[in-house]
């Protein structure tokens, strides 16, 4: 489903060059759970927003389902995200002023569905993840845990080919985090949801089905893990804060 | 398909206090514009209701002011034996031979003095004009009595129906109030042309004659026989045009007001501009994830236009609101035709508030321009790593 | 505290952007409201009056100023005492050349040759000119403004073709130039030559339109009006008198009711910037929370935070009341240009200027501005405890 043919992305920061991938050979198939794992500035976040085409690369290629999505430009592209992927980020970025059910019908005003079916769509979404008693909530009024329910649920509102998650359960705690990472799962395996996942919580890694390794920037072949893996899985407590969030963007 | 506009509307309202204070400044902008444009609208107006279509106003040859112009009484027999005159119900041409100078009084808005119009008028042309009495009676010849118009009894507290005002060599009394309609002749005294006339020493020089024509046709024909007729030595302007002419005397307050509107605007502008960079910078993060979604650039553009133009619109109505009551302003203007002060109503048209609620979309879209195409331009991954 | 301005000035720039809106927006506001005092005062109050123009007294017919005043008047007047000269004044409209062209129309007044210089005292006229004048019955002068706009040199020849009210026409030739401080142009001939044009019927013969008497000084000039008005009171041509900056001043009312139209604007505007800038300004502060928490963690006090947060506001809308008042000053001196030549605005047109007060005015509405925006928001930054400053998200 994906393919990433040496696959690097370089950016100037501060007159800095940074190097953030090298060389990524990557492919995914229908149905996976990919947990990617490396500390922060590895290059995972980096990853997947190329396979989201949020961002361009340097060099190298990404194909999705066959195709190269920055072959699209514009509003073209922009219509291939919004049918493709769905994206769920560690500080959920739901909009504040819209309702639960508002946030999730998002996706479905750039489709020709009526305004009725939207809606409709959008409740048994949220049903779905279990938030069906929340339709008319404002985020400020939800839980963490039930603000990323609801990101979940705009993001396959659309019935996306894949659901791109970055650091998911990141501004959880581990109540609220199993729970993300337990519907994840069941979307998985129900729903044959393809799933990539970013993360550096091991305790995440566990649902998912595969992982890849990424560390300053390439990618570790399947099945290896670096050395000294175990004893650099420090969970870091961190405090939601500006500096923190751009790292991990990385 | 757009991002939906309850987005933009309810942004507005968590920002309350930034979107009243921006919206404010632009309200105040276009009461001003409304404002001054009601003044000109106001004017035009009184001048426009005032004059016959059909009649001309014969001067002295170069004359542009009734004020200024010296009429030889010979004029009145030599205009009277012209064809193309139209009549009375006796058969007698509506001709009217008219004596124009000023009176000083103290008014509401200056009671150290100002001049009002004084009219030496004989019948006929009370009959010319579309003039009625609505108190007292008309003045009768050879007395010294007189009339005043609506506006003159409401603007001077000394001319009242009854009393005595003094101008010329001596006393008058006030037997009459008219009313014009909406015309500068309501800001005029009748008197009986002999009796003004010689109080002015000019028993043999009139100011004007004023005359009707019979048709459209023959009005043209008219003016250019009294203009080609060497005895007369005059110019003939229609009554109409002689009026519009006068607009003139509100331009610089006009101008005032408009150049003070729109420097109000840049302002406001200038407001509006700081005020949506500054949502746009705390909505970074949305800006990115609506993009992630699969919203374009030109829906984020058109996204955040949307937003600037409702605080610029919602503010243009409020001025628009704020200045429909000087309708029932009446205030007066100098013209500096007659030398006198002409009463007029502010007129908040529809015109007027069209050209209030323009202005103010204009202003929307020119101070939300910039800051939308921020929005717009910002990269997906730069966008959601701010704020 | 040199570290605490640099620091200020240092996050002015940071955010250039914001700044320079708050600025340029702050800029324009004052400088209409510098406009705005500026027109006040020029059309209520006039400006400077030079020594001669403040012993001058207008006198015309009390009624109205279309109706005249005996020639006779002017032996009676020059009897009161306290007066120093007469002249009269009367206005003809002539057409010089092509008068479409605007460059063609300037003030012609008739007057008295001989008392003229008595009665304006500031008009600059060399003794040889001033006598041509005086003895020449056809000779007229003309201001330099006037003589430079239409390149004449002495001796020119000037046909003054009269319209309506006087139809002579006159045959002048330029014998002298002078300075006036107004800076206007206008042209003086013999009134004698237009009397003896007019026909013997014409009654205007023997009559003038207004006089213009200069007094002994300053102070006698309310008591030389009301001896002028009250000489004349019961006769068929009554007059009133007043100071020359009076009569100009007159001029305005014709306006209609400016003081209030100007009052209302002026208001308008305060408010509005108020609103704006204040609303701007207090927006960069609240920005700041996070900093001031900052600050305050590595040691400043509240107090100290406080003053830089203030300092900051008042920064710029300092800068901004600067160049509104350069924009203000530049602005009156256009419009002073483009009046100049206006009849009856001549005065307006002297006091329609960015004056000491009034500049202190504008920046003090300006730094009063910047600082009832910063305080509210700057009085809760400085109260917030550290641990919530930094937390503070907005």
């Amino acid at each position: 489903m994906v393919e990433a043919r040496k696959l690097s992305k370089e950016y100037i920061r501060d007159a800095d060059r940074v190097v953030a991938l090298k060389d990524v050979d990557l492919e995914i198939s229908g149905g996976e759970f990919l947990a990617l794992m490396g500390p922060s500035g590895s290059g995972k976040s980096t990853l997947l927003h190329l396979i989201a085409a949020m961002d361009r690369p340097t060099s190298g290629q990404v194909l999705v389902l066959g195709k190269d999505p920055h072959s699209l430009a514009g509003r073209a592209l922009a219509r291939w995200r919004n049918v493709h992927i769905g994206f769920v980020f560690q500080s959920f970025n739901l909009i504040p002023v819209l309702t639960a059910l508002e946030n999730v019908a998002l996706p479905l005003k750039l489709t020709s569905l009526s305004a009725k079916e939207q809606m409709e769509h959008a409740t048994t979404v949220l049903s779905l993840v279990g938030l069906g008693d929340r339709l008319h909530h404002f985020p400020r009024q939800l839980s963490g845990g039930q603000e990323q329910r609801v990101a979940i649920a705009r993001a396959i509102v659309t019935d996306p080919d894949f659901i791109l998650a970055d650091e998911p359960t990141g501004n959880l705690d581990a109540a609220s985090a199993n729970e993300i990472l337990e519907l994840l799962a069941a979307l998985n395996r129900d729903h044959d949801k393809t799933i990539v996942m970013v993360t550096h919580d091991p305790h995440a890694v566990r649902f998912a089905k595969a992982i890849r390794y990424l560390e300053k920037g390439a990618l570790r072949p399947a099945g290896e893990q670096p050395e000294d893996w175990v004893d650099r899985n420090i969970s870091v407590v961190s405090v939601p804060s500006a500096k923190n969030s751009s790292e991990a963007l990385l | 398909m757009a991002i939906p506009f309850s987005y933009n509307v309810r942004n507005l309202m968590v920002r309350k206090t930034t979107t009243m204070m921006t919206s404010a400044g632009i309200m105040l902008s276009v009461a001003v514009l409304v404002a001054s444009l009601a003044l000109v609208n106001g004017l035009r107006t009184v001048f426009a209701n005032t004059g016959h279509p059909l009649q001309l106003l014969i001067l002295r040859k170069g004359g542009t002011s009734e004020l200024g112009s010296l009429l030889p009484t010979e004029s009145f027999e030599i205009l009277r034996s012209k064809a193309g005159m139209a009549v009375d119900g006796k058969g007698e041409a509506l001709v009217s031979l008219e004596l124009v100078n000023v009176a000083n009084l103290p008014s509401v808005d200056n009671p150290k003095g100002m001049n009002i119009t004084v009219r030496g008028i004989n019948p006929v042309g009370i009959e010319m004009r579309s003039v009625r009495l609505t108190d007292g009676r008309w003045f009768r010849s050879g007395q010294r009595e007189i009339v005043i118009g609506k506006s003159v009894a409401r603007r001077y507290p000394t001319a009242k129906l009854g009393s005595r005002i003094r101008f010329g060599k001596g006393d008058w009394e006030i037997v009459g109030i008219t009313d014009g309609g909406e015309s500068v002749l309501n800001s005029e005294i009748w008197g009986d042309f002999n009796q003004i006339a010689s109080d002015y020493n000019r028993q043999d020089s009139a100011s004007s004659v004023l005359v009707r024509a019979t048709d459209p046709v023959t009005l043209d024909a008219l003016k250019h026989s009294i203009e080609d007729d060497r005895r007369l030595n005059a110019t003939a302007i229609t009554e109409r045009d002689y009026y519009a002419g006068q607009t003139a005397s509100g331009a610089p307050l006009e101008f005032l007001g408009i150049f003070v509107a729109v420097a109000m605007a840049i302002g406001s502008g200038f407001a509006t501009t700081n005020t949506m960079y500054a949502a746009v910078a705390k909505r970074s993060k949305e800006i990115g994830t609506l993009r992630t979604l699969g919203f374009s650039e030109g829906s984020i553009l058109l996204s955040f236009l949307t937003e600037s133009m409702l605080i610029a619109v919602l503010a243009g109505v409020l001025g628009c609101v704020l200045v429909l009551p000087l309708n029932w302003v009446t205030s007066g203007v100098g013209s500096f035709v007659s030398f006198s002060e002409i009463a007029f109503r502010f007129r908040v048209g529809p015109t007027t508030i069209v050209s209030g609620v323009i202005f103010s979309v204009v202003l929307g879209v020119l101070g939300g321009a910039l800051p939308a195409r921020a929005a717009a331009k910002k990269e997906i991954i730069a966008a959601l790593r701010e704020g | 505290m040199r570290s605490c301005l640099s620091l200020v000035l240092r996050n002015t720039l940071r955010n250039r952007r914001r700044s320079s809106l708050t600025v340029a927006s702050m800029a324009v506001s004052l400088c209409l409201l510098g406009v705005l005092l500026a027109l006040y005062r020029g059309l209520f109050y006039g400006g400077e009056t030079t020594p001669g123009q403040a012993k001058r007294i207008v006198v015309h017919h009390k009624i109205a100023l279309t109706q005249e005043l005996p020639v006779g008047y002017e032996q009676k007047i020059r009897q009161i005492a306290g007066v120093h000269a007469i002249t009269s004044l009367r206005w003809f409209g002539g057409a010089y050349k092509d008068p479409g062209n605007s460059k063609n129309r300037f003030g012609q007044f008739a007057i008295e040759p001989a008392s003229l210089v008595d009665v304006y005292p500031e008009l600059r006229i060399s003794e040889h000119e001033k006598d041509a004048f005086v003895s020449q019955k056809t000779a007229c002068i003309a201001s330099r403004a006037l003589a430079d706009r239409l390149g004449w040199k002495l001796g020119e020849r000037i046909p003054l073709v009269g319209a309506a009210i006087l139809p002579v026409t006159l045959d002048l030739t330029l014998v002298g130039i002078f300075d006036n401080p107004e800076g206007n142009a206008v042209l003086y001939f013999n009134r004698d030559y237009l009397r003896e044009s007019l026909s013997a019927s014409d009654f205007r013969r023997d009559m003038v339109q207004q006089y213009y008497v200069e007094a002994d000084n300053k102070d006698a000039v309310p008591d030389v009006a009301r001896q002028i008005d009250a000489m004349f009171d019961e006769s068929s041509y009554p007059t009133k008198s007043e100071p020359e900056q009076a009569f100009m001043l007159s001029f305005v009312s014709f306006l209609g009711n400016l003081k209030v139209f100007l009052a209302v604007i002026f208001g308008a505007v305060t408010l509005t910037i108020l609103l704006i800038s204040g609303n701007m300004l207090s927006m960069s502060v609240r920005e700041r929370t996070r900093e001031v928490g900052v600050l305050k963690s590595l040691g400043f006090s509240s107090g100290e935070v406080l003053g830089m947060v203030v300092g900051e506001a008042n920064l710029i809308a300092l800068a901004g009341g600067l160049i509104g008042c350069g924009l203000a000053a530049a602005l009156c001196m256009a419009m002073a240009g483009a009046m100049r030549n206006a009849p009856g605005f001549t005065s307006v047109v002297k006091g329609l200027s960015v004056s000491p007060l009034i500049l202190t005015v504008t920046l003090g509405i300006a730094l009063l501005i910047g600082s009832v925006s910063a305080l509210a928001p700057g009085l809760n930054a400085a109260r917030t405890s550290i641990l919530d400053a930094l937390r503070y998200n907005g």
